[in-house]
């Protein structure tokens, strides 16, 4: 509660939370799994009509709702259905023994007047339920009442993540193998491992958007997480490490390949960690190794550019736009479109298509991510990033993945042009401060590097600088972009939404690493 | 016509039970929450929702679930049971996952926690909407480099039933207002630096004024303009009581059982063995009045006492929930902290400055973590040089590197201001020989 709601966290779970992990067939492939599904068929996108065949959500409900929510005025109205089922598995000492399941319903009715907002929603699908909410929404206006649309138009969608076999409709039992074969994994690869914790995750979201303009949006969105972490003990000593992949589709996403690598990469992260060091203390040339290092942009200036900061003229990079803010070599994109990543949406959560934006072009900065409200603001048409984490939340600017386009360096000749800094492989979380620019992420694997070559092991270390000073000094671009598929979760006003992040390998000519006596 | 939370609770057990669950824990909650917000003298957003939630954890066969909906009519919870005991029919079992013995619900106390202020209703929007609007006028006030301002006020309400099947009936309800300001300044080229002030109680008439949140969230904010790095360097670290909470948090975790069993905890083996200096004493205390953390009972039906963590630097208990206490073999305590209290502090943050010749002031964290199988940490800081037993410049971008193991056997004052506005009340810290990275 007495948090800063304008630091924001991007965080990968490190651990099991608690619960929930699903298991493929110990021999299967996730394809053998679908062939024995009995799955519900999704024909192109959900149906605008699912919340009426389950809800008896009517357009003439809808239409009676914004008008309620416009009486007093406002210049728009949209309402947001959410039905989400998720489900859990987790094993721990060796049995899948936890589970748990969640559903969420309700409805979030939104009235915008300029750059000012009322919402209020209800669990209740029902008439008097949401007429409530509309009424506790109109309080933001005073004025003549609006009027709501004499029909909607259903908006049809580009699928940015078909799923033929969805999560939804594997049974327990038959997730429950793939957590145990990741346990025989993890175990069968190193006698140090002495405990292993792992959890399987899904959710199936309907979602539903309605609004003043007469706009209809619907779509269903798939997600999962299979996460695993280990201990490792060693003469003693005790070191902990995990991998996780989280994708948004269903049983075909989830690769063979990928879960053998999950366990291989958590026992290779822990037991490089026996005999790592910390790092000297102070300004050092780092380099972020392709992929997660991602987190670099998420915090040095992705959050900078999430337009609310800058229509209120708080974030370091407010006054930035078309100025060169990076080497000519450094562009940057926040994408929806990429396929089955878990910051993809076809749609935001207000309405407009999923895209992709170009923030930094050629080291120039080209576009803020907009929702509605920044973009009237700015005149400019909005670029998808309405985001929110559900129905109890008003959409605000977010990213989805974020990353930065190839140039023109290769990975050894940025490592061989080094002469002492350290490599940074495996995050965390990080974390920003939007007006001031100083951003932090933690390091929990990186090496050495000393003469233009990668040495010892370094382990446990925070980086801090400032986006703007950091974005300046990256000096080499590799050729070698990688999108993490990990389990992103981005922090902003209380609320998490799922996200990527990408990089290639990419020098920082300097910047502070939390050490110890340099 | 609308069921009461009793009502939903127990209908929700006996369909759990009448579907084939052998034991059931049931937990309903009902939260009415609004929101109201000003920037630039106008009101920016305004929120006001009543959230309700299910939450059932069943026990059949030895085996385990824990679930959760919003969904409560009659027949979506009935199906909702068929799923649960269906799903958690093909878990693996677990002998150790049963309900708490009732033994754990006896000895309840019936004190007052003053948690709950039954005049809630009578506060208005238009009374609200002036709690924010003055709060964001004195941040607007307190400098012309004021970019933006907002200042938010929020409350809730928020009642509660837990019902086991094994005996178990308890009732929480509280509430809790809160004033928040945040503030933007005009800093020194593109820097807009920004900080915040927040005031919170149980009962309104123990709010105060907000007012002078926004002043102090404004005066903050200015305090950082040039923050910048010094060089690194081993050297004495004050911590400022609001930003002290973060960094317990790394401490508790390894305190965990579940964290012990699971053999990712440095502190495993330490019960009863000095841990940190003698200067700490931290107690786990869900009886403090108006605590943030207040309660009579925790999230498994535990009665809740005062329990010492550390006594005099001797690490004296775990938070042990029920499943991990017997897997360990241990009597749970309980599995979730309540309120945190430090004991034996003297003096404010200006006392412990006072002797620091060359130091550093932390008044916020950013970033970090830490690890807890090794007790490795490093965190982001921001906040004051001191000079002399005097706050200096501001300081930015530097991060500080210790183990848990030895960074608390440096501490060498500890204050007597808690933090009011959290359930951890941190006072603020004195370290000795701590490792900043900067230049």
């Amino acid at each position: 509660m007495t948090m800063d709601r304008r630091q924001f966290m991007l965080a990968t779970a490190t651990g099991v939370a608690g619960l929930a992990a699903p298991t493929l067939l110990t021999r299967c492939a996730a394809g053998r799994v679908r062939e024995e599904a009995t799955v519900p068929q999704l024909i192109d996108l959900a149906p605008a009509s699912y919340f009426e065949s389950q809800f008896g959500v009517t357009p003439e409900l809808m239409r009676e709702v914004i008008a309620t929510a416009l009486a007093s005025g406002g210049d728009h109205c949209e309402l947001y259905f959410q039905h989400s089922r998720e489900a859990s598995i987790g094993l721990e000492d060796g049995a899948v023994n936890r589970g748990s399941a969640t559903v969420d319903l309700g409805v979030g009715v939104r009235v915008i007047r300029g750059d000012q907002t009322g919402y209020a929603y209800t669990e209740e699908l029902e008439r008097e339920s949401m007429l409530t909410a509309a009424r506790a929404a109109a309080a933001i206006a005073d004025g003549p009442a609006g009027s709501a649309p004499k029909s909607f138009a259903v908006q049809t969608l580009e699928n940015f993540y078909p799923t033929a076999s969805w999560w939804s409709g594997i049974s327990v039992d038959r997730r429950m193998p793939l957590l145990d074969r990741l346990n025989t994994l993890t175990f069968g690869l190193d006698p140090r491992v002495k405990k292993v914790r792992a959890s399987f995750y899904d959710e199936d979201r309907y979602i539903l958007i309605a609004d003043s303009s007469g706009r209809l949006v619907a779509d269903r969105l798939p997600m999962f997480a299979l996460r695993l972490s280990c201990t490792l003990e060693d003469k003693g000593q005790i070191e902990e490490n995990y991998d996780a992949v989280s994708l948004r589709g269903g049983v075909d996403e989830l690769k063979d390949e990928r879960i053998e690598r999950l366990a291989r990469t958590a026992v290779d992260r822990a037991a490089r960690n026996f005999g790592a060091r910390k790092p000297p203390a102070g300004e050092l040339p780092v380099v972020l190794a392709h992929g997660s290092s991602g987190i670099l942009l998420h915090e040095a200036i992705g959050h900078g550019m999430e337009a609310d900061f800058n229509r209120k003229g708080i974030s370091i990079y407010a006054e930035k736009m078309n100025q060169p803010i990076a080497g000519k070599f450094v562009s940057i994109i926040d994408d929806a479109t990429v396929p089955h990543y878990r910051g993809s949406i076809n749609v935001d959560d207000e309405g407009s298509p999923g895209q992709r934006t170009v923030l930094v072009e050629n080291g120039v900065l080209r576009s803020y991510l907009h929702d509605r409200i920044s973009a009237a603001h700015y005149r400019v048409p909005p670029t998808g990033n309405g985001r929110r984490e559900s129905f109890r939340f008003a959409p605000i600017p977010r990213m989805r993945n974020t990353y930065m386009a190839n140039g023109p360096h290769q990975r050894e000749e940025i490592i061989r042009s080094v002469k002492r800094g350290v490599i940074c492989e495996t995050f965390t979380n990080g974390e920003v401060n939007i007006g001031a620019g100083d951003f932090t992420f933690y390091v929990k694997n990186g090496y050495l590097i000393e003469d233009g070559k990668e040495t010892a092991p370094i382990k446990d270390f925070n980086i801090i600088g400032n986006g703007p000073d950091v974005l300046s000094k990256v000096t080499m671009v590799g050729d070698d972009l990688k999108i993490d598929d990990s389990t992103w979760t981005c922090g902003k006003d209380g609320q998490g939404v799922p996200v990527g992040q990408g990089l290639p390998t990419c020098l920082v000519s300097s910047i502070t690493v939390g050490g110890v006596d340099a | 016509m609308a069921r009461s939370l009793e009502q939903i609770a127990q209908h929700a057990l006996d369909t759990a039970l009448a579907k084939g669950a052998a034991e059931v824990a049931v937990r309903v909650g009902r939260t009415r929450f609004t929101s109201l917000s000003f920037r630039d003298r106008k009101l920016d957003k305004s929120e006001a929702s009543t959230s309700s939630s299910l939450t059932l954890t069943l026990f059949l066969d030895g085996r385990y679930s824990s679930n959760s909906t919003c969904d409560l009519r009659p027949d979506a919870v009935a199906d909702f049971c068929d799923r649960l005991v269906a799903m958690t029919r093909k878990l693996a079992p677990d002998p150790h996952r049963r309900l708490p013995e009732p033994e754990y619900y006896q000895g309840r106390s019936e004190r007052d926690l003053g948690i709950y202020d039954d005049q809630h209703a009578a506060l208005g929007i238009d009374r609200r909407k002036e709690l924010a609007r003055s709060a964001e006028e004195e941040a607007r006030g307190a400098s012309d480099r004021v970019i933006s301002a907002t200042a938010t006020f929020y409350d809730d309400v928020s009642d509660s039933v837990r019902l086991h099947s094994n005996g178990f009936r308890g009732n929480y309800n509280y509430t809790s207002f809160w004033a928040q300001v945040e503030s933007s300044v005009r800093g020194d080229g593109d820097k807009k630096p920004e900080d915040w002030s927040v005031v919170g109680a149980r009962k309104l008439a123990n709010l105060g004024d907000p007012a002078p949140c926004g002043r102090d969230a404004t005066l903050r904010a200015l305090q950082q303009i040039g923050a910048g790095k010094i060089d690194s360097a081993r050297l004495p670290l004050v911590i400022e009581n609001r930003a002290a909470g973060r960094l317990l948090g790394h401490l508790l975790q390894p305190l965990n059982a579940s964290a012990i069993q699971q053999k990712r905890s440095c502190y495993a083996d330490l019960l009863g063995k000095s841990v940190a200096s003698a200067k700490l004493t931290l107690i786990d205390d869900p009886w403090l009045v108006g605590g943030f953390g207040s309660r009579l009972y925790d999230n498994e039906g535990i009665t809740s006492r005062p329990m010492p963590i550390i006594e005099q630097g001797v690490l004296k208990n775990f938070y042990v929930d029920v499943y991990y206490g017997r897997k360990l073999g241990l009597r749970a305590t309980t599995g979730i902290k309540s309120n945190l209290v430090f004991s034996g502090g003297q003096g404010g943050l200006e006392d412990l400055t006072r002797g620091v010749e060359r130091g550093v002031l932390v008044t916020g964290f950013i970033g970090g973590n830490s690890s807890p199988a090794t007790g490795d940490f490093s965190l982001g800081v921001r906040g004051f040089l001191i000079e002399k037993g005097q706050r200096g410049q501001p300081i930015a971008e530097m991060n500080i590197t210790d183990n848990l193991l030895t960074f608390w056997n440096k501490l060498v004052s500890v204050g007597a201001d808690p933090y009011l506005y959290s359930s951890s009340r941190t006072p603020s810290l004195r370290f000795d020989d701590v490792q900043f990275s900067g230049m």
